[in-house]
């Protein structure tokens, strides 16, 4: 892990044109900056772990268990009714 | 929001989606049997595989805008129809949710897709999927 003290207004710089700044120092929270083309995704990891840990409780083991579920979907809960294919 | 038809080939998620990055190649399966839900399935047969469902089936006014950032990952021009498709998680208890707070797109022209993750969300990431 690298670490860097700065201060307001500074700024680190990631790759190539990737650059973090510090906006605001709170007491509990400082507020950063982020410029980065727009092709470079940036995420609070919390919501990123979230949505990682809902993707992973609902990868389907296998092809077969994938038709399982579709057809008890389409059985019971599915709102089939309401598609137009 | 207009709905895009489903394409056929490779459709390829730069940034793989969430807990499985190393997966960047997926095809969409749909059939008259399974819908109206689609696979979304890793290539090659060992990758993850996604029961989803087109998000404005589960919410009727369903609405997200897209960011120009999340456009340029996508490829878009901003001007054809997209593909949503919000992934369906069955619980142990046999529960069904639709994950509305981060949905895939995908654009049929460029053939890319994306995993939405937005910093803030009017969406569940487990609303409840039952009969409309």
């Amino acid at each position: 892990v690298l670490v860097f003290t700065r201060k307001l207004n500074q700024a680190i710089v990631i790759g190539e044109g990737v650059e973090v700044t510090v906006l605001r120092i709170g007491r509990d929270a400082v507020r950063l900056g982020v410029t980065a083309a727009a092709s470079v995704p940036v995420h609070r990891q919390e919501i990123y772990d979230q949505i990682r840990q809902a993707n992973r409780a609902a990868v389907a083991a296998g092809p077969g268990r994938l038709d399982e579920i579709v057809a008890r979907l389409r059985g019971g809960k599915s709102p089939a009714s309401r598609h137009s294919a | 929001m207009t709905h895009a038809t489903v394409p056929d080939g490779t459709i390829t998620f730069h940034e793989g989606l969430p807990g499985f990055e190393m997966y960047r190649e997926f095809l969409l399966v749909s059939s008259p049997e399974s819908a109206p839900f689609a696979i979304v399935q890793a290539t090659g047969g060992d990758g993850p595989s996604f029961v989803t469902i087109d998000p404005r089936l589960v919410a009727v006014d369903y609405r997200l805008e897209l960011g120009p950032a999340e456009l340029a990952r996508l490829g878009s021009e901003g001007t054809g129809p997209l593909l949503w498709l919000a992934i369906v998680a069955v619980h142990a208890d046999g529960a069904a949710t639709a994950n509305l707070r981060a949905p895939i797109v995908i654009d049929p022209v460029t053939m890319r897709g994306i995993q939405v993750i937005a910093a803030e969300s009017a969406y569940p990431i487990d609303h409840p999927l039952q009969a409309a």
